[in-house]
């Protein structure tokens, strides 16, 4: 009778516990999430990690950002100042001009300044979200390690045109409302901490993709028709979808490959041609603009091979966007 | 017969080394590595030049003021000169003995007078300081920090695609160049056709190349810009045409000349060949 007695007392404890708990847990998502504004400034200022208002290190982020960090980790914007090619490129880091976006000190909507400090993490994320003493970014919310402020910035091209100011221009031409985030940063739901008992606490909100994607092109964004007519061949390339010229830079060297190769009713090559669609020597393919190619055929042509390639700033590998056969 | 011989050795030693080298010989040494910290990537800017600026500025804002009777900013202006003389002087060790901190002192006395005449006989010293660094050292920093190498250029040939050093590049395009005039000048003006389809692609990807340092459009095009694009349209235009006209055709290959090659050529090349030099040693 006694141990019943005993037992029953302990289970209701217990559940007086669970349900403190759950009305703990239920507060405190209904503050963290609805009415932040509520709690003291003086209760969050005891849950504050100082050394996170001296500029850390992305390591350091990535103890409650894990996720943030990891696609960061895989994006270019890690490896800005790493990266054999920039390093080929800028002369061993010496050249003044590629400094400021390469490692900046801080990104605001104009052109940044270098920074002297932690170079090795390229653009990181003190670059971007750290501002005035706070972390910066989209979104109005608590987090008790380190203060924030909601920066409209964050999801506004404005910002990404602080480097890619060729680009962004270029955008602003097209007058298309899908901002660089849109397609760059594609947002998921998720959280926007691992680290618990945070993760549980906040909503899940819209994150956005921070490797940065650049995009795969298809032959659904570069159009393409061809015709023979009178001992000419013509070609017409259109970037149809892309808001900005394909490929893009503002000092890299992203190239747009065509090859056109001719053939006889034999099979044999008679002649080829090739263009090179290139940022750097004005030759991208600005957004829905057509550009024409026409070569004169001195030879009978049964067909040509058209092919497209991509080659990044970064790479000397050429990818193949399509390949067509044309007849007359 | 011993006497003479003793003589004339000492005549060759004194006018082949002892003498110092004439005035107008310039010896074109690279800068001490010290100076590396107050140029990118170890500073974020060109600092160096910077506090040139500032002395220069301090210098000039002494006798612009004393022409102006503003005196107060006489004054602010010649401590603030010494201040930076001083300082400049503590920035590259190798550099020391060029500053005479004593000249930059009676200088600024002399300028605290508020006497042009005495400021100006002052400034002979200091300048003098000044003068002799940039006489020995002005052309190897400016080649050193503030001219790219070209020779660390990489150019992606755009006919065979392979990736060469500028040097090997410059070389191709002269060689494409060729192909189309000395066609031309045999009457081979299919085969002058030909070579010019190819050189106008090697020429262009000059956009590319100059692009890795000049990033402003107007810079960048001053090359191979408007100028060099219609002079090759013109060519090909007369290369197609039933009887070329050889005057249209040279003047043409003129225009590719002046604007792309000479101009460039006219800028660039002293600098690059001193920084050869050093890369050879």
């Amino acid at each position: 009778m006694k141990v019943l007695k005993l037992s029953t007392r302990l289970l209701n404890l217990f559940t007086a516990l669970a349900c403190f708990a759950v009305a703990g847990i239920a507060t405190a998502y209904f503050f963290i999430n609805e009415k932040f504004e509520w709690i003291p400034q003086t209760v969050l200022e005891l849950a504050r990690e100082p050394d996170l208002l001296k500029r850390p290190d992305a390591k350091r982020c990535s103890d409650c950002h894990q996720a943030i960090y990891d696609s960061w980790k895989a994006s270019r914007h890690a490896i800005s100042w790493t990266s054999k090619t920039f390093i080929e490129a800028s002369e061993n880091r010496t050249k003044e001009k590629c400094l400021a976006c390469h490692i900046p000190e801080s990104v605001t909507g104009e052109k940044p300044s270098p920074r002297l400090d932690r170079r090795d993490e390229g653009i990181y994320c003190v670059s971007c979200h750290f501002r005035d003493n706070k972390m910066n970014g989209p979104y109005d919310l608590v987090a008790p390690a380190h203060p924030t402020f909601r920066n409209p910035e964050f999801v506004r091209s404005e910002f990404c045109g602080s480097c890619h100011q060729k680009t962004f221009k270029e955008w602003k031409n097209t007058g298309i409302d899908d901002t660089c985030q849109d397609c760059h940063m594609p947002r998921i739901k998720s959280r926007l901490t691992q680290k618990f008992p945070f993760s549980l606490l906040h909503k899940k909100k819209w994150v956005g993709n921070h490797k940065f994607l650049h995009g795969d092109l298809t032959e659904k964004n570069i159009l393409m028709e061809a015709e023979f007519r009178n001992n000419y061949f013509t070609l017409r390339l259109l970037n149809k979808t892309v808001p900005h010229a394909v490929p893009t830079a503002d000092n890299g060297d992203p190239r747009l490959y065509l090859y056109i190769t001719f053939f006889n009713a034999a099979g044999e090559q008679v002649d080829q041609a090739k263009e090179i669609l290139a940022p750097q020597q004005e030759t991208a393919l600005a957004f829905n603009k057509a550009v024409n190619f026409r070569y004169r055929l001195f030879d009978p042509v049964d067909h040509a091979n058209v092919i497209l390639k991509y080659q990044p700033a970064w790479s000397k590998e050429k990818q193949t966007i399509w390949e067509k056969l044309i007849r007359p | 017969m011993k006497f003479f011989r003793i003589l004339s050795c000492f005549i060759i030693f004194t006018f082949a080394v002892v003498l110092p080298t004439h005035a107008k010989d310039m010896v074109v040494k690279e800068p001490p590595k010290s100076l590396s910290q107050f140029y990118p990537p170890e500073s974020k800017e060109p600092k160096w030049i910077q506090q040139m600026h500032k002395l220069s500025t301090h210098f000039g804002g002494v006798f612009i003021n004393l022409k102006e009777k503003d005196f107060a900013n006489v004054d602010k202006h010649a401590d603030q000169l010494l201040e930076e003389y001083k300082k400049t002087s503590k920035m590259v060790p190798e550099w020391k003995d060029y500053f005479d901190i004593k000249a930059a002192e009676a200088f600024t006395q002399a300028a605290k007078t508020h006497d042009i005449a005495k400021a100006g006989k002052a400034s002979g010293g200091l300048g003098k300081t000044c003068g002799k660094c940039h006489a020995e050292q002005e052309v190897s920093v400016w080649a050193q920090f503030h001219w790219p190498r070209f020779h660390k250029i990489k150019v992606t040939d755009p006919i065979t695609e392979k990736e060469m050093g500028f040097d090997d590049y410059m070389s191709t395009i002269s060689s494409s160049f060729k192909g189309v005039t000395v066609n031309f000048g045999e009457g081979q003006y299919g085969r002058s056709a030909k070579a010019l389809k190819i050189f106008k692609s090697r020429f262009m990807e000059m956009k590319s190349t100059c692009s890795k340092c000049h990033t402003t459009d107007d810079v960048k095009l001053f090359y191979v810009g408007k100028i060099a694009e219609s002079a090759f349209d013109n060519l090909a235009k007369e290369l197609n045409a039933e009887k070329p006209n050889p005057g249209q055709f040279w003047k043409n290959v003129g225009l590719l000349g002046k604007t792309g090659c000479k101009h460039c050529h006219l800028t660039h090349r002293t600098a690059s060949f001193i920084q050869e030099t050093w890369e050879k040693e």
